[in-house]
């Protein structure tokens, strides 16, 4: 449904998208994980025809999204990460906009417009005019507005950025339920949690590429079941450096004055190990937090740095 | 074509629900307009003066002499206002009224027994037109005061004699004023003398036009091109709302986008100068030649002016950006091209120059369709300019927006 061959996209002297590859197929949700400014966003405009590839091909649902643009957008339906929506007009009316943009007509318009209105929950505040709406109900109408048309391949730009927990737990499942009736689904978020509960498949972006994908057992099997240790505190680089060189499976991934994040298996076995050499090389360490094997921790080891950054 | 439609019906809405973005447009004008419009008055205007009137000799004859000045036209010119012979003077030295008239004690016995008299008029030499109108009059009606004495000196006399006439005085003097009537008919009525007028044209004369008619076009045009721009400002609007960036990931084209703006746009500048128009022509009597030619007009002027400005404001690279320059666009063209001041108020270069601006132009056609001097082929020949222009504008816009305003 969604091909993605070699894509690179510059502005300039920057490359925002450098040679990313993927495919998604029918039913399933793949996840473009990564921090803000990766490329995620340039990548899905490309995917939709918003932006021209500098070089490399998409298709949608078998278009070449350039070549036969059209044809491709009659596939797609996007939510965007901004709020795309008529803030003067009622969510039904903007429902009707929308289904009217991609072709649909009455009857068939006005079924579809109550059954999404009431799988997103706004069935009861249809006729008001969206400005009166919260965020999280104008994040639901915006997603409604990108599935009007039962799009066979559905964009998702962070659908769930600044919503309340409540709406974020109905969109999640809102997703989950576009791709059992069959929709390719295609969502970026720089929300590790979100992406291993909704995900079939990953690619995680940093930089403008791809630095790891597979399925979430594949990405985790990449950090050979070892436990992410950060310290808190004060730390002189140097000595801290050669102290922990002697401790038997620990790879340093960060290391600041203030902040330490060591990988390392068994972490919890081996705490005291850590904390006496440290203290021999004259550390203080303020907090210490232990992470199981994750996707963030996945993320940290690939880039050395946390995805929230 | 579908979508053109839905595209309308979604821009109505939005209108309707906030009107007053685009309401807001039209204060500048329609404030002026009924400003002007109190300040003027609808039709020709009417100087209107103050006489002074010491009548010492409150008689039947000064009371017929006065009432000359409240007969029309006089009446609307002149307002009379009864002071003492000091009062008067005392006003008429501070300038307060156009002129002072003094009946002295006598006028009516001078009158009925044939004698001299003098009036006295004192005019406000600040003022030009009404004391020599109060002028003008009172030598008239003292003229008619001399001959009705020599047709009627002795019934005047007769009258004049006694303090209360007995009935059959009166009697008799009716029956004598009567007998006057009847020997005067056949001079009186009809007009012994026939006059025929006829004004001869002066070709190089400017038909005279009310301060409503010659500045309420510019006002409409003023309006017309506010509008125009606020509704080209729209266009970032949605920018910034994300959804004109939806828009290009449907399939939907955007050039039905734009068509159904269009189409919008039209709608609203016909209603408004259908409103317009109607509103000037019962509330300000602004002669209307072509109802249907000039709502035509102002709809297709004002897209096409509409069209201008979205491609103004696609070229910004921000809306702050754009709405400065809409607005140095904007106001620089309503003061030349005649919106603000009518041409015939400008010195004569500025009006040449403004009417080769873009409104200029389309002021002076549609100045040209409210007096009814243009003809069916011109106003075909004008609007298929306007269309021609509205239709590059249009293709500069689609590309504008496709290439560089949606990325």
């Amino acid at each position: 449904m969604i091909e993605v061959d070699q894509l690179r996209k510059s502005f300039g002297d920057l490359n925002a998208v450098d040679g990313v590859s993927f495919t998604a197929a029918r039913g399933e949700i793949f996840g473009l994980l990564g921090p803000n400014g990766a490329g995620k966003t340039t990548t899905i405009g490309c995917i939709c025809g918003l932006l021209q590839p500098s070089s490399g091909h998409v298709r949608v649902n078998g278009h070449d999204a350039v070549r036969q643009g059209p044809a491709a957008r009659r596939a797609l339906g996007v939510a965007p990460q901004e709020i795309s929506l008529y803030e003067d007009l009622s969510a039904a009316e903007n429902l009707a906009y929308w289904g009217g943009a991609q072709g649909m007509r009455q009857p068939a318009l006005g079924e579809r417009m109550r059954a999404v209105l009431e799988l997103t929950g706004l069935e009861d505040r249809a006729r008001e005019p969206v400005k009166l709406f919260s965020g999280g109900m104008k994040r639901r109408l915006n997603f409604a507005c990108g599935i009007i048309h039962q799009p066979k391949v559905l964009l998702l730009d962070e659908p769930t950025a600044g919503v309340d927990p409540q709406s974020r737990v109905r969109l999640l499942e809102l997703v989950r339920a576009q791709a059992r009736a069959g929709a390719c689904v295609l969502y970026t978020t720089h929300y590790m949690e979100e992406a291993e509960a909704l995900c079939d498949r990953l690619a995680i972006v940093d930089h403008g590429r791809i630095i790891a994908a597979g399925t979430l057992t594949e990405l985790r099997a990449m950090l050979a079941e070892r436990d992410l240790l950060r310290l808190s505190g004060s730390f002189p680089l140097d000595a801290c450096k050669a102290a922990l060189s002697h401790v038997d499976g620990v790879e340093l991934l960060q290391a600041d004055s203030d902040l330490l994040i060591l990988s390392l298996p068994e972490a919890s076995r081996r705490l005291p190990g850590i904390f006496a050499a440290l203290a021999a090389a004259g550390a203080e360490v303020r907090e210490t937090t232990l992470t199981q094997p994750s996707l963030e921790s996945l993320f940290i080891k690939l880039t050395g740095k946390e995805l929230r950054e | 074509m579908r979508f053109i439609w839905i595209s309308v019906r979604k821009d109505w809405i939005r209108v309707r629900r906030d009107p007053f973005s685009l309401l807001t447009s039209l204060a500048i004008p329609l404030i002026l307009a009924v400003m002007m419009s109190l300040v003027f008055g609808r039709g020709q205007a009417v100087p209107q003066g103050r006489l002074l009137v010491a009548d010492e000799d409150s008689t039947l004859a000064s009371n017929l002499l006065l009432g000359g000045f409240n007969r029309e036209p006089l009446n609307k010119m002149l307002v009379l206002e009864n002071v003492s012979q000091a009062d008067g003077r005392a006003r008429i030295n501070r300038g307060d009224g156009s002129a002072l008239l003094i009946i002295p004690t006598g006028f009516q016995a001078a009158l009925v027994g044939n004698h001299p008299f003098q009036l006295q008029l004192f005019t406000n030499p600040s003022q030009r037109i009404l004391p020599q109108i109060v002028e003008q009059s009172l030598s008239i009606m003292v003229d008619g005061a001399f001959y009705a004495q020599q047709l009627a000196g002795p019934q005047f006399r007769a009258l004049d004699k006694v303090q209360a006439p007995p009935d059959s005085l009166i009697a008799s003097v009716s029956v004598a004023f009567n007998h006057l009537a009847q020997s005067l008919q056949r001079y009186l009525n009809p007009p012994v003398m026939a006059l025929e007028t006829a004004a001869a044209a002066d070709p190089d004369a400017s038909p005279r036009q009310s301060f409503a008619a010659t500045f309420l076009p510019s006002m409409i045009f003023m309006g017309l091109l506010l509008i125009a721009s606020s509704m080209a400002q729209d266009i970032w609007r949605e920018r910034l709302m994300g959804t004109l960036r939806r828009l290009a990931v449907s399939p939907a084209p955007l050039s039905g986008f734009l068509a159904g703006r269009l189409v919008f746009v039209a709608m609203v500048f016909a209603l408004m100068a259908m409103a317009g128009l109607v509103a000037s022509h019962t509330l300000a009597a602004v002669p209307v030649a072509n109802l249907p030619a000039a709502v035509l007009w102002l709809t297709f002027a004002g897209t096409a002016l509409f069209l201008m400005m979205l491609v103004v404001t696609l070229t910004a690279s921000t809306a702050r950006a754009a709405s400065v320059m809409g607005n140095l666009i904007v106001f620089p063209l309503a003061m030349l091209g005649g919106c603000f001041f009518p041409f015939a108020w400008m010195p004569a270069w500025m009006a040449r120059i403004g009417r080769l601006t873009p409104n200029g132009w389309a002021i002076t056609q549609f100045q040209a369709i409210l007096s009814g001097e243009i003809d069916a082929r011109r106003l075909a020949v004008a609007v298929a300019v306007l269309t021609a222009v509205g239709a590059v504008m249009f293709v500069l816009a689609m590309r504008r927006l496709r290439l560089r305003f949606l990325v």
